[in-house]
């Protein structure tokens, strides 16, 4: 596995870019991949998708679908999709330090 | 060549690659006794390989015709090691001949040639002057591996939700009813009166997805509502189990699950009484039910007919229950999914969409049956993170294909399918290639008139 070091912290990644363990993820992390995702500006919208991601695989040890994602954020899919170019699975997953989803993704 | 000369000129093959570690294979393998192995072996070439596995093996000439049809072989420098005859060298041929005594890691290397060193595309079956279907031959050793236990981590978890959910990526009954009405409210502010009817039987069309739509690319079932409605089709969804036609058992060599997966897809359209399957855009999925599903059940053929979205989309624009207003500007080029073109000879009636839904066509080359293929088929993008490198590197020629369509002008890659997105965009990422990529309803959406659906006394003029 690779190794990525930005802003003094290091993380181990796996070949799609995703940390190898949820609990290595901080702040830097999420700046990290910010400027990997082509996304500009960091908003408080981001860190909503980010917060309830994390708070959602913390509980159940997977990714919300993108729909439990509007519900608890409030955002429509297409905003989600706007806030994370690559997606929810890819873009928003990665940032928020969960691992890279299984299926045809 | 000779047998001897094939096997001297593989051991002096280069290491391409970096190894790379899939603990679920080592562990699983580790715990095998040997016994265990030749056992299951035994087992499954008298009771499942019989005279076809034996004609293939005993016909292959070892001419190499082969080998330049193969992107694996193409992009890892002609490396004998990954001609598909030098695969099936490497794995089946060697398991026949040494009577299923092969050793843990044997198996382990096995298991990765199988799932990580060949899509299954068929591409080579077409230069083959037997015909010889390596694709079965990879399956069979597939086979093998699943019944040793020693199955890639992340095509099995996608397997294990398979079997839990009969969906590939977890998806609850209640989230999948949620995330249709959710879709419909959404589409409802665009087009009013719009409906995702969900178990509504005696509809024309039974529409199935596949697992990452609900899960995350829930904008493709809008489009696919929007487009129905507009085109005033009657059409269902399924609110039970079932309205997932993807089959990833079928790929990590669980025919028995393979056969479970499709009995309950066709199901679902026979107790909603629906006429036909419409399939979303997805490649694997279509050969699941169209070909391989009904054999492991035992079945001589589907049991409603099952129509893929290209034919779909395709009868619509010539009907015209849609009609384009206004066609994509940006010149486009046409990737050919292996399982629907090569596989389902869908390939005109693409162009046929092409045609009457964008301005710009540029083909690339190879292009049609003989295109490769994006190297995430077959289950390989599904095998994740630990292969992606190596996924990405061993298919140079796709990126050179890519990048010869891109001089001749194009923009945009239509690929009607969903793991050739994945691998694609991979791939473009890569190599820096700066294309993007659509599916056909992403197109048709953007184009067609949805200011004027269809009224009933239009509709039954057709």
């Amino acid at each position: 596995m690779a190794t990525v070091e930005f802003e003094g912290n290091s993380f181990t990644v796996d070949e799609d870019g995703f940390i190898d363990n949820f609990t290595s993820w901080n702040n830097s992390w999420v700046k990290y991949v910010k400027t990997q995702e082509g996304i500009d500006e960091l908003t408080k919208e981001h860190w909503d998708v980010i917060n309830v991601l994390q708070d959602y695989y913390k509980k159940n040890g997977i990714a919300p679908m993108v729909r439990i994602l509007s519900k608890l954020t409030g955002f429509k899919l297409k905003h989600i999709y706007e806030l994370f170019p690559s997606g929810p699975g890819k873009g928003a997953c990665k940032m928020a330090g969960l691992p890279k989803p299984t299926g045809c993704v | 060549m000779s047998y001897w000369g094939f096997r001297k000129v593989m051991s002096v093959s280069a290491k391409a690659l970096p190894k790379v570690l899939d603990d679920s294979i080592d562990k699983a393998a580790d715990r095998l006794a040997a016994d265990q192995i030749s056992a299951v072996i035994e087992r499954l070439l008298y009771n499942e390989g019989g005279a076809r596995l034996k004609t293939y093996m005993e016909t292959c000439a070892h001419c190499g015709l082969c080998s330049d049809a193969c992107h694996h072989y193409l992009s890892n420098n002609k490396d004998p090691k990954f001609s598909p005859a030098g695969k099936v060298r490497q794995t089946i041929d060697l398991i026949i001949r040494k009577k299923g005594n092969v050793s843990i890691e044997f198996i382990k290397r096995a298991c990765e040639i199988a799932f990580t060193e060949c899509n299954l595309c068929r591409r080579c079956v077409l230069y083959c002057p037997f015909g010889i279907d390596v694709a079965y031959l990879m399956i069979f050793v597939r086979r093998i591996c699943h019944q040793l236990g020693v199955v890639p981590k992340f095509i099995q978890d996608t397997a294990h939700s398979h079997s839990a959910t009969f969906n590939q990526m977890w998806v609850k009954e209640d989230e999948w009813i949620d995330t249709l009405f959710w879709q419909e409210e959404e589409a409802r502010e665009e087009i009013p009166g719009l409906r995702i009817p969900v178990d509504q039987e005696c509809a024309e069309i039974f529409y199935s997805v596949i697992g990452p739509e609900p899960k995350f690319r829930a904008q493709l079932i809008y489009q696919a509502a929007v487009i129905m409605n507009v085109a005033g089709m009657s059409w269902t969804m399924t609110a039970k189990p079932g309205w997932d036609s993807s089959n990833m058992c079928m790929y990590t060599g669980d025919h028995e699950m393979t056969a479970r997966l499709k009995k309950v897809h066709f199901e679902a359209a026979l107790r909603l009484k629906t006429k036909r399957i419409v399939m979303g855009e997805c490649g694997h999925a279509f050969r699941s039910v169209t070909d391989v599903g009904n054999r492991y059940l035992g079945w001589k053929a589907p049991p409603l007919p099952v129509v893929h979205a290209i034919e779909f989309y395709h009868e619509l624009i010539s009907n015209k229950r849609i009609n384009i207003v206004q066609k994509f500007d940006k010149p486009v080029t046409f990737h050919d999914p292996c399982n629907i073109v090569r596989g389902g000879g869908l390939h005109e009636l693409a162009r046929g969409i092409i045609d009457k839904t964008c301005e710009h066509f540029v083909e690339m080359h190879p292009n049609r049956e003989h295109n490769y293929c994006c190297n995430a088929g077959g289950g390989i993008i599904n095998c994740g993170p630990p292969y992606t490198s190596k996924r990405v590197r061993s298919n140079r020629v796709k990126a050179d294909q890519l990048r010869d369509a891109k001089s001749w002008g194009a923009r945009t890659i239509i690929a009607p399918c969903h793991n050739c997105h994945g691998g694609l965009e991979d791939i473009i990422k890569f190599y820096q290639l700066d294309m993007d990529i659509k599916f056909f309803s992403d197109i048709i959406y953007g184009c067609m008139d949805k200011n004027h659906p269809l009224t009933t006394e239009a509709i039954k003029k057709y």
